[in-house]
């Protein structure tokens, strides 16, 4: 079968191709600056403070566990993953709860006006929110509390995941919800029963993504959490002190920060990719 | 139970008739009449509630003087606030600079990104591996990332003039440097958000309809042929979409600049929404604050309405 | 591939653990009901020392104290919005006397203390007058102090003794130094001070102070006076010329930092910055690190002597009695001690005068204390309402003279700065009567 240029394998021919190795090489140089930054992080993380300022850098140290201990045990940053967590799942399973079904009748009864006005809230700038949520949640009581935190996400989550459905649903065949409908089937069973179930990767790549916006939220975790709510991003900053910034400490809170969030996209990578392409890509 | 039932029943319509006998027949043949509305209710009620009161807010303290500077009276100045805004300054220097900013970081991001899913086009060992290195970038928290490249951008500590010096060029202010601020800032955004326009548009690659490009091979054309007059126009609608997202998402970009330079040096990285900012939480000037906010949401509304416009008249 | 039945089933079951999951989170904003007060601090070595220190006060009371620290900026921040929307549930915060004081004072949202002071157990006479000013508004006192701060030049004692030179005491011999010890080429710079707009104000201010400058005089920016301007040109070309490559982005973490590596030979800033350069963890010059008193200037010695830090009641607190009996234990004497142990410098007299502690400071942070103390000027910024503006116009002033080393239109400069700062005076009603 003919090949397309662009699809020839790497083990054509035995002996070492040149031109195969010259572009394995250019592979490397174009993925090396963009885990660069991450690795020299996560070395940082266990250097001391003289050690992460110093230059010429130093490439080869004794590594410490001290920043994790600071970290975990001088900051409670157990406490701030369990709060970033549960701000997080809840905002998200919410947003899909209100989300899917939006998105499907938006997609299915052709709701344009619907979906501008609901895309029309990632307009917004973050900072125009601050003062009146603050203002009206605490009218109302509800500050102190993760209600506020996991609404003000829901209002980020919200849009992201029915504008990924939307485009998911639409590629989706009608087929089998009018053949379930001729079988006497509401539309409502049908949408639960039958395109749900098969929607498992939209809603997973929508779901991820949804979790990641929450967990590096920053602006409105700040000023709507209180020490029993505070999320990991403003953590990271209990160690920009008003005398002298732990960078060990800071880039140790960065890497536990980054982790789950890197887990989560080695265990959906498909899928968040899938997630970013829908509404670019037909088909 | 009703349930056990379900479970139990083999094809998937079986399934369905069991559970909708479950229900009251009237219950559910209301809730199909009006599913259009049932099913989008929740989800626009709440982004209604949660967005009227400070759009509202937002629009009417813009109208006002409010400042607490002055012990937080609140008067009705009308469109005084947009009037002085025009009149000053930094509002027109935040405006450049978020255009340049966004242009710059955006521009090199499409070229970029194009340039290297080009390049990645095709099945290889460790593809997986490379497109989940190229997804970090973009998964990892704003906050604790420009942290980090405070640190690589210090001039005399930093790595960034490490490797300028082992390349032999010559060293940068970077971040102190009022030339150099946006150009660097812009750095951290290319480095940030390329890998999604290489995963978009090797998606989009991949979705191409092969007949051309065979068509093309049989009448000879060279690789950089193909890829001038071939591949680049059949991407162009999705390198629009990637393109026009990401401006609108430039257009807001805050994190990273609150945390690296909040504006500086002098006012040289001030972005419109950094200028808000300062504005609201370093002046206490809200009624200007708002009325700059108002004029933020207003250039990233164009952008959007750009997006609606040019994905109309280029994919249908 | 799931089978959909079971698909559907482990989503239900999903959903339902999470709703629950959510339910308990949201039920643990729940009120307590035992007196619990809320402390907003900022992240500062005090809040680290008072933290361990909670535990005993709660036994003592049988109140619970919760902390919540703040990056400082972070802190105003918060703060701003809470007691904006007058709903605020803080009871006890850390403020910033020089930074906030006025706007908050203009706002209501300290709770007067003048009341309490005189009863024993706040030992207010403990307090300098010059520090009790800090913190006074109308006669009003607002908060409590806790720490001072003063402006010192931290220097590197081998690199001077290998050049064999005397630790400068006026502007002069601070240039002459950082030029005889500027050599860029071995990667050492001269001199380091900031040079990030409205961070740079607070240090540039007693180098304009000592060339005869001030920031307001009778309601009246006078930023632009010839002293003035001559300090602008100084600080320049000083930075300019001996100074590190992007000095004009640089606030205290980025000179802290260049000085702890070994990169720079002399510092000035605020003596509290000290714990991050003599660390041996954290910098590799730990033992080089010499303390002197501010140089002086054509117009005298002049560094600034300020409070940075107090604590205060918001007004807006629904446990006055309870949180007033916090601040008096959080800035008793004992704690006062306690921090000073732990290498802080306390605003209390009579910390500074006990032997133990004493032999405890720094060596040359304490005599620079004592020297600077009584020539001291009590503020590092303009007092003022619009504050942070008002830094941002100056700072424009300081980032234009560094980025031409003094060689600007400085006076024009300014004097556009200076007209800036007057509107600002006048719009708080603070201008000229």
């Amino acid at each position: 079968m003919k090949k397309r240029w662009d699809q020839v394998g790497w083990n054509e021919g035995k002996r070492i191709k040149w031109k195969e190795l010259g572009w394995y090489l250019l592979v490397i140089m174009i993925t090396i600056p963009f885990i660069f930054p991450l690795i020299w992080i996560i070395a940082a993380a266990f250097k001391t403070q003289a050690q992460i300022v110093a230059s010429p850098p130093i490439w080869i140290f004794e590594p410490t566990l001290n920043n994790f201990k600071s970290v975990f045990m001088e900051q409670d940053f157990a406490r701030f993953l369990w709060n970033s967590s549960v701000v997080a799942v809840a905002s998200t399973v919410l947003s899909l709860l209100l989300g899917l079904p939006a998105a499907y009748s938006i997609s299915r009864y052709k709701q344009q006006t619907l979906g501008v006005f609901i895309l029309v809230a990632r307009l917004m700038p973050g900072i125009s929110f601050l003062m009146p949520w603050y203002i009206l949640f605490s009218k109302i009581r509800m500050v102190d509390t993760f209600s506020a935190l996991i609404a003000s996400h829901m209002l980020v989550a919200l849009p992201l995941i029915v504008w990924i459905m939307i485009n998911y649903f639409d590629g989706l065949p009608r087929e089998l919800e009018e053949s379930a409908r001729v079988d006497g089937c509401s539309i409502q069973t049908a949408f639960l029963r039958i395109l749900l179930p098969i929607s498992g990767p939209g809603i997973i790549t929508a779901t991820t993504l949804s979790f990641l916006f929450s967990w590096n939220n920053f602006m409105f975790s700040l000023v709507l959490s209180t020490h029993r709510t505070k999320t990991l991003p403003i953590a990271i900053y209990n160690f920009v002190s008003y005398a002298e910034v732990s960078w060990g400490n800071v880039m140790a809170a960065a890497v536990v920060i980054i982790t789950p969030a890197i887990i989560l996209t080695m265990i959906f990578q498909r899928y968040v990719i899938k997630g970013l392409t829908v509404g670019a890509v037909k088909g | 139970m009703k349930e056990v039932r379900l479970i139990k029943a083999a094809p998937a319509f079986t399934e369905v008739i069991t559970l909708s006998a479950k229900k009251p027949f009237r219950v559910n043949q209301l809730i199909e009449k009006n599913i259009k509305w049932l099913f989008p209710l929740p989800t626009g009620l709440f982004i209604f509630l949660m967005m009227i009161f400070p759009v509202l807010y937002t629009f009417y303290v813009s109208l006002t003087d409010w400042d607490m500077i002055s012990g937080g009276r609140i008067s009705f100045i009308g469109l005084d606030n947009y009037v002085n805004l025009l009149k000053e300054p930094r509002f027109f220097n935040s405006i450049k600079l978020t255009l340049y900013f966004t242009i710059m970081a955006v521009g090199i991001e499409v070229v970029l990104g194009v340039a290297i899913a080009l390049i990645l086009n095709r099945d290889f060992r460790g593809k997986n591996l490379v497109k989940l290195i190229l997804l970090l970038p973009m998964v990892a928290t704003p906050v604790a990332i420009g942290l980090a490249w405070t640190l690589f951008y210090e001039p005399t500590i930093g790595l960034g003039n490490y490797a300028l010096k082992l390349l032999g060029l010559p060293a940068s202010q970077w971040l102190g440097s009022s030339k150099m601020v946006i150009p660097s800032l812009a750095l951290v955004d290319i480095w940030e958000w390329t890998p999604m326009i290489t995963l978009i548009v090797l998606a989009g690659l991949a979705s191409l309809p092969q007949e051309a490009f065979e068509a093309a091979l049989v009448d000879g054309a060279t690789p950089l042929q193909i890829i001038r007059d071939v591949t680049l126009p059949l991407l162009r609608p999705t390198i629009l979409i990637a393109l026009v997202l990401r401006c609108i998402d430039a257009l807001k970009t805050f994190d990273i600049i609150y945390v690296m330079t909040t504006g500086g040096p002098g006012f040289a990285s001030e972005t419109l929404n950094i200028y808000a900012y300062n504005l609201s939480f370093n002046y206490f000037r809200f009624g200007a604050a708002s009325a700059a906010l108002v004029a933020l949401f207003t250039l990233v509304l164009a952008c959007n309405l750009l997006v609606l416009w040019m994905r109309k008249t280029y994919e249908l | 591939m799931i089978s959909k039945k079971r698909l559907s089933r482990g989503m239900f079951l999903t959903i339902f653990i999470l709703s629950l999951m959510a339910i308990i989170a949201f039920s643990i904003g729940a009120a307590p009901k035992q007196v619990t007060l809320r402390f907003v601090a900022a992240n500062h070595p005090y809040t680290d020392v008072i933290k361990p220190l909670i535990p005993e006060f709660e036994k003592k009371t049988g109140m619970k104290v919760n902390v919540e620290n703040y990056e400082e900026n972070q802190l105003t921040q918060k703060l701003t919005v809470e007691f904006t929307s007058r709903a605020s549930t803080v009871d006890v915060f850390m403020t910033r006397p020089l930074q906030e004081g006025r706007l908050f004072y203009k706002n209501g949202w300290y709770h007067k203390l003048n009341q309490y002071l005189p009863a024993a157990g706040w030992d207010w006479a403990d307090y300098p007058k010059s520090i009790v000013e800090a913190v006074t508004l109308n006669r009003e006192v607002y908060a409590i102090p806790i720490v001072t701060e003063w402006k010192t030049l931290f220097y590197r004692k081998d690199l001077f003794a290998a050049a064999n030179l005397k630790v400068p005491t006026t502007l002069e011999e601070l240039e002459a130094a950082a030029k005889k010890l500027h050599n860029p080429e071995k990667d050492m710079y001269g001199i380091v001070s900031r040079g990030q707009r409205g961070a740079a104000v607070t240090q540039f201010s007693s180098y304009l102070y000592s060339f005869g400058g001030d920031f307001i005089k009778d309601g009246k920016c006078v930023i632009d006076s010839p002293e003035a301007v001559e300090a602008f040109k100084y600080y320049g070309r000083l930075l300019h010329d001996y100074g590190p490559p992007g000095v004009t982005n640089m606030s205290w973490p980025q000179a802290q930092a260049l000085f702890a590596s070994g990169k720079v030979a002399m510092w000035t800033d605020a003596s509290v910055l000290i714990a991050g350069i003599i660390d041996p963890g954290k910098s590799v010059v730990a033992d080089q690190v010499g303390v002197a008193i501010f140089p002086a200037g054509p117009a005298g010695a002049r560094p600034f002597q300020v409070v940075p830090w107090s604590v205060a009641v918001a007004a807006q607190s629904r446990q006055k009695d309870a949180a007033l009996e916090f601040l008096k234990w959080a800035t008793s004497k004992q704690v006062a001690k306690t921090a000073q142990l732990n290498g802080l410098t306390m605003a209390r007299t009579s910390v500074w005068n006990d032997p133990e502690i004493v032999k405890q400071l720094y060596p040359g942070l304490a005599e620079s204390a004592n020297l600077t103390g009584p020539i001291a000027v009590p503020y590092d910024r303009p007092l003022m309402t619009a504050v942070g503006e008002a830094r941002d116009a100056i700072g424009e002033v300081i980032v234009k003279a560094i980025e031409t080393g003094g060689q600007a239109d400085i006076a024009s400069l300014a004097k556009i700065a200076a007209g800036k700062v007057d509107v600002l005076l006048v719009r708080a009603g603070e201008g000229p009567n």
